[in-house]
């Protein structure tokens, strides 16, 4: 019996205008899976991590968070049924130090955020929980370095571990390795690899050694439709997929 | 002489924000000594204004300095509070308590719906609403003539029961008290886990949004919560002016405001207190000083408040409390100190 998907979209229809980004898409990431989403640039990746996030709106079409159904909600109201995200550009509070900005992932995630008189940064509690959040990527030896200071690979991790925060069932990274340099990438690679059987994740990246190490399933998307779907092994030796994107040299 | 000496110690560490805003708390407290020994009443006279601007300023810091909304239209909540005090006394109403509490309410609401209206835009439009809402406001009063229109009403000093405000020093020290109490409360609330959330949205709203929060619901308490600091400071004002009238709401008040932010330090909890008190000494010595050496010119003495605010601006980076903040300050004291 196959389990319940944790994502399901179905029929994701997007427009902009003349340019169709998202063309009758339909879509499922299975629990604890590393689903790789790849596709050459403009074939409306962002765009559709942007409508699962609940930034761009579907023109039609549903979303399904473990047969909840998101399309109409929020984005803050989709992060709290259990969406968790890195983006393609850094995505931290730079004016803060990183257990800062742990402890203010870790007072959101306990919903505390609307409290008014104990000091947040000196609460024994939430260091502690900031700390278990940081800990996950290994950057608890650099937590009172402030943010704007962190090498951009730390950086990267500091934000996956915010995206962790709160313990998602749907992890939505989009590029994690993007400017990254070679070492920077291999430790993203291993935390992430770390992550497989604990969250769903849904995840763009460009660099092919790294999604084909990661992916247990693989989405290949050009011009807004899927054009295949499969394990690593079954889209490596898809001829379709080769001389739409993989290229044909190997 | 300790004392001085403690001081200049904490001085070389650099001057926290928070020891600042406290020093400057309890010189408030003991400067009518001063006077009273010194023979100088009138300064009270100019102490009691200053403290009245800082918290009105301490108001509009939450939401300017913490939460990066730049609201040009501040000076609303100050004229509400006023009149909230002139049309109770209409109305035979005269009970201070009542007063305040009446205005907070009132500039809780109206910020409230101002907030809420305003905060769906951001930069440039919000700073244009938030003064369109002023301005609305201000020309509702220049047209309500049963309370004096354009000319303004004259007020009684309010009624504490036993505390009598003609009383000398009584005004003085519930202006104080009022300071103390905004301070305690601005201090809980900036470093509480509602104050660094709003300081995470003026940092980076989207990264607050992915943790499942909504900024809007931060912004909008955090605008409620500094119209009813306004509010108070506006109802202190009118017992203080014993008048109020349109002007008190006129919009360069609200430039005001944000001038002695930026000259105290925005995003400071001693910046705007600190700010009231250069602004408005420079305010009362720089036309004197100008009228020295040129006396066509005494009126304009913001030809030369001008230029002080820009270095300030440059070189301060933080304004005044970033300048005693321990960069310079510190640099300048272990030099003296390595000499003896």
């Amino acid at each position: 019996m196959m389990a319940n998907p944790v994502l399901d979209l179905r029929d994701l229809n997007k427009s902009f205008g003349a340019l169709t980004a998202t063309n009758n898409l339909s879509l499922t990431v299975m629990p604890g899976e590393i689903h790789a989403l790849i596709g050459p640039n403009g074939a409306g990746k962002t765009t559709l991590i942007q409508q699962i996030y609940g930034a761009l709106k579907p023109d039609s079409g549903q979303i399904f968070l473990n047969g909840r159904d998101l399309t109409g909600l929020s984005v803050p109201e989709r992060i709290r049924a259990g969406i968790g995200r890195s983006f393609q550009i850094s995505n931290v509070l730079m004016d803060f130090t990183v257990l800062e900005n742990g402890i203010i992932a870790e007072q959101a995630r306990l919903g505390q955020s609307f409290r008014f008189l104990r000091p947040a940064f000196s609460d024994a509690n939430l260091i502690e929980g900031a700390s278990a959040i940081l800990d996950r990527v290994g950057l608890l030896d650099r937590a009172h370095l402030p943010v704007g200071g962190l090498a951009h690979g730390d950086r990267r991790m500091l934000e996956l571990a915010l995206a962790l925060a709160a313990s998602p069932s749907l992890l939505l990274l989009d590029e994690p390795m993007a400017g990254a340099g070679p070492d920077e990438g291999q430790r993203m690679t291993e935390i992430i690899e770390a992550l497989r059987g604990t969250v769903a994740i849904l995840l763009i990246e460009h660099d092919m050694d790294a999604v084909f190490r990661l992916a247990d399933r693989l989405t290949v998307l050009v011009e807004g439709s899927v054009i295949a779907a499969g394990t690593v092994a079954e889209i490596s030796q898809n001829k379709v997929v080769k001389s739409a994107y993989l290229g044909d040299e190997d | 002489m300790t004392g001085l000496f403690h001081f200049a110690n904490l001085v070389r560490a650099g001057i926290r924000d928070n020891q600042l805003l406290w020093m400057l708390v309890a010189g408030f407290a003991l400067f009518p000594l001063f006077t009273h020994f010194a023979d100088l009443p009138f300064w009270n006279d100019v102490a009691m204004r200053i403290m009245l601007l800082g918290v009105a300023a301490m108001g509009l810091n939450l939401v300017l300095g913490y939460g990066g909304m730049v609201s040009f239209g501040h000076a609303a909540f100050i004229g509400i509070g006023a009149y909230c005090v002139g049309i109770s006394q209409f109305f035979g109403l005269s009970n201070g308590l009542f007063h305040i509490l009446l205005s907070i309410g009132v500039c809780g609401a109206l910020g409230l719906v101002i907030g809420y209206l305003a905060l769906r835009t951001t930069g440039i439009y919000f700073i244009m609403i938030t003064l369109a809402f002023a301005q609305m406001l201000f020309f509702l009063f220049v047209s309500l003539e049963q309370f004096g229109g354009d000319d303004g009403m004259s007020i009684d000093r309010a009624d504490f029961l036993i505390i009598d405000l003609y009383e000398p020093l009584r005004l003085y020290f519930l202006i104080w008290v009022a300071l103390a109490l905004v301070a305690l409360l601005l201090m809980f609330i900036v470093r509480s886990r509602f104050g660094v959330t709003l300081r995470a949205i003026k940092s980076n709203e989207s990264r607050i949004e992915a943790m499942g929060l909504v900024p809007l619901h931060f912004k909008i308490t955090s605008y409620v919560i500094s119209a009813m600091i306004c509010g108070l400071a506006g109802t202190l004002f009118a017992s203080w002016q014993e008048y109020v009238s349109p002007d008190i709401m006129h919009w360069t008040r609200s430039g005001e405001l944000m001038i002695i932010i930026i000259l105290g330090g925005i995003g400071t909890l001693a910046g705007p207190l600190l700010g009231a008190i250069v602004f408005l000494l420079l305010e009362e010595f720089l036309p004197v000083a100008l009228g020295a050496v040129a006396p066509a010119y005494a009126e304009n003495w913001m030809i030369l408040f001008g230029p002080l605010l820009i270095m300030v601006v440059l070189f301060g980076r933080g304004g005044l409390v970033g300048l005693l903040d321990k960069a310079i300050f510190s640099r300048i004291f272990r030099r003296r100190m390595a000499v003896k």
